[in-house]
């Protein structure tokens, strides 16, 4: 039986101790920023416009939406600084989340195939998203943000890492 | 045409030839499967005819009419009889399959052809399914199950029972990579060249050709099969050794302990006595819909696991079960992804359990039928069961070890790691059974307080592995771990463990996995076979393989 090795003891179990993180980029703040303004600001704007001709009661669902546009705002760009990804020898890490924190760590042998996906906003705005695929269905491994140039790097650095530890299921 | 036997590939390629011009001997299955397959439809169409006739025609008319308009209507039946045949016939003449070294092959489709090549290497495990009519006929259809999401098995099918047992044999043979040596051992020279030959690619085309040329009548008697396929290369059916099987008397007695078979009862009792008091028996029908899915939910499980069996054969697991549809499963060796035993409240008196699998290629849709390892068996047994999938646990004593994960909780544990005390807050009921174990095999994830259940994962198979922490978790410095598996009815995972432990064990476990998977030992197999003996006739778990070491032919593991 295998004992864990105290020794080993990290700082904090989404630090694993000499792991150095690489960020996303800022630009998926923006990114998030505008999907978030579309999907609260223009119903915000209709109810007030709703409140201001018909009735003032529309008035509470505006301001539940502004509080949650507020919220989100203020969140979005903590939630994509706490992002991060760092390429080990062996092993992807990939982290998020700062309430509900998550962290996965995908063994490049592991891989079945790698996603390179960029939205027309993505494009626009000069990003892409990378998504690890193993053969579980559960497992979550997506890195969205990336420089289209670091995500084809990304790409082909795992593709070539998978292959050289290719194992079957 | 009673029969399909194998329609050669080539006319002119002689028998018991050395070097068969084709590596791919394109075969049909039974002329009968569009009528197993589409039996409903049949019916269906059938109906509608005889419905559309006689629609709108008052009853007393009916034999005058049928005196005047007989012939239309056996008309009808005529044109939709051979409009159904003919289909029949020509999706019969549309399907074949073969089977090589590498791949096994299947062309079916009328308007959108389809061609599938299953590599063998990927071969996660093979069905042999018998549907109720197909039984009737003596047929059978072979699944062969590759891990490539929803629908993507290869269903060879129908075929003769015994043409079904010997393919399966022959694919599992092959997968194994025993094909040359199985047969190099009967006749030594015949099967060589065979073995090198390249696949799919080069040989689809020629045979393409000999299907289309084949005449239509040209079904070869299946008691003169070709000598070639059916004599020299195709291995016996590996021998096998019945492990344990589930008695219906047992079955039943779990079923009737399901807590869904009390409340209705429960349900039943209080419709009973509110009908007694005010004489309204509308009520019983409302209970109606209730009472039908409970049957069919008990009828369904009895029948899918009556008469269930394991066995173990150097081809790996064997298990079959059925009523009405029985079903032969093969999983070769390594092949299970996740041992999960679970035991509910209502099985504690009788200590029964259930064990499931995660197999790659059964996926979610097969778990009810397919993931079930033990229906239902006593402690003793589910251990039996345990060690078939996992003969070697990597520990001193796995008995004791596995009794601590199935029954122990804190209080009394010597080496699983739990939860916290500070997690109670969070889990009050289960926080003392939450824990884990590593060994030098496989992880041991252990929940459940009133539904016991213990996840074994061994290193070699884990996927990915991930790490949560809510912000109730974070004030009480514990997260939980997750295991990610392949798709299937297991996700091995432990709650609240200690926030260090978890960081431990995930950094730990990464690593574990890539050694392990660095030195699979393929060889495991067939010592297995003999622990699990030993393990049966003594009822005690045999981890040391030296102590069996004349344990028949040793297969060599092929990549998962």
């Amino acid at each position: 039986m295998t004992s864990i090795d105290p020794a080993a003891q990290p700082a904090g179990p989404f630090d694993p101790p000499g792991v150095t993180w690489d960020r996303v980029s800022p630009r998926l703040i923006t990114a998030r920023l505008v999907v978030l303004a579309l999907t609260f600001g223009l119903p915000l704007v209709a109810c007030a416009v709703v409140a201001a001709l018909v009735t003032p009661w529309v008035w509470i669902p505006a301001g539940v939406l502004a509080a949650l546009l507020l919220w989100t705002v203020l969140l979005v760009p903590r939630q994509v600084r706490a992002m991060g990804y760092a390429e080990r020898d062996d092993d992807l890490l990939i982290r998020k989340g700062i309430l509900f924190r998550q962290l996965v760590v995908v063994p490049y042998g592991r891989m079945q195939f790698v996603d390179v996906e960029a939205g027309p906003l993505d494009r626009k705005l000069d990003i892409a998203k990378v998504q690890l695929h193993t053969a579980a269905a559960s497992t979550d491994a997506v890195i969205p943000g990336l420089a289209p140039d670091e995500a084809e790097r990304l790409r082909d650095r795992l593709t070539a890492r998978g292959e050289a530890r290719l194992a079957g299921l | 045409m009673s029969d399909s036997g194998p329609v050669p590939s080539s006319a002119s390629r002689p028998a018991q030839s050395p070097e068969p011009p084709a590596q791919q001997q394109w075969r049909r299955v039974h002329p009968v499967t569009p009528f197993v397959r589409g039996w409903a439809v049949i019916v269906a169409l059938l109906f509608v005819v005889a419905q559309q006739s006689f629609d709108g025609v008052p009853y007393g008319e009916i034999v005058d009419d049928l005196a005047r308009l007989w012939w239309v209507f056996a008309l009808g039946v005529l044109v939709v009889l051979s409009i159904v045949f003919g289909y029949a016939a020509l999706a019969w003449r549309m399907t074949s399959y073969a089977v090589d070294d590498d791949a096994a092959h299947l062309r079916k489709g009328i308007l959108f052809r389809q061609q599938r090549h299953a590599r063998l290497d990927r071969l996660q495990a093979v069905d042999v399914r018998q549907p109720l009519l197909a039984r009737i006929f003596g047929l059978a259809e072979l699944t062969l199950e590759v891990a490539g999401g929803t629908d993507s098995a290869v269903a060879i099918g129908f075929l003769r029972l015994d043409d079904a047992t010997e393919l399966r044999a022959d694919l599992l043979a092959r997968a194994a990579g025993v094909k040359a040596r199985r047969a190099g051992a009967g006749t030594a020279g015949t099967t060589a060249p065979a073995v090198a030959t390249d696949d799919a690619g080069t040989a689809t085309a020629p045979a393409a050709d000999a299907e289309a040329e084949a005449p239509r009548g040209s079904v070869v008697a299946a008691d003169a099969p070709d000598p070639a396929m059916l004599g020299a290369t195709v291995p016996a059916e590996a021998p096998e050794n019945q492990v344990y099987e589930v008695p219906p008397g047992r079955l039943v007695a779990s079923l009737v302990r399901l807590p869904v078979v009390w409340i209705i009862l429960a349900v039943l009792i209080a419709v009973g006595v509110g009908v007694a008091a005010t004489r309204n028996f509308g009520i019983l029908f409302s209970l109606l819909p209730a009472l039908l899915g409970v049957g069919t939910f008990l009828f369904n499980r009895f029948a899918g696991e009556f008469g269930f069996r394991a066995a173990v054969s150097p081809d790996g697991i064997r298990l079959r079960h059925g009523l009405l549809e029985t079903r032969a499963q093969t999983i070769p060796p390594g092949r299970v992804q996740a041992i999960e035993l679970t035991q509910g409240i209502w099985w504690r008196g009788k200590d029964w359990w259930r064990i499931k699998v995660n197999v790659a290629g059964y996926g979610v849709e097969g778990t009810d039928t397919q993931s079930v390892l033990l229906p239902v068996g006593p402690r003793q047994e589910a251990l039996t069961a345990l060690w078939l999938v996992l003969p070697d646990l990597g520990t001193q004593d796995p008995a004791a070890l596995v009794d601590e994960g199935l029954t122990g909780d804190a209080r009394t544990d010597v080496s699983f790691t739990t939860s916290p005390r500070r997690a109670r807050i969070l889990d009050p009921l289960t926080w003392r059974r939450n824990g884990f174990v590593v060994t030098d095999r496989a992880l041991l994830l252990r929940g459940g307080r009133l539904t016991r259940r213990l996840a074994v994962v061994p290193h070699e198979r884990t996927q990915s592995l991930g790490l949560g922490q809510g912000p109730w978790q974070r004030r009480r410095g514990v997260a939980s771990f997750t295991v990610h598996s392949t798709p299937g009815p297991i996700s091995p995972a432990v709650h609240h463990l200690d926030a260090p432990d978890a960081a431990r064990l995930i950094a730990e476990q990464a690593v574990r996995a890539r050694t392990a998977r660095a030195q699979q030992t393929p060889e495991r197999w067939m010592e297995t076979v003999a622990a699990v003996a030993a393990a049966q006739s003594d009822a005690q778990p045999d981890t040391e393989p030296d102590t069996q070491p004349d344990a028949g032919p040793t297969r060599p593991e092929g990549d998962a």
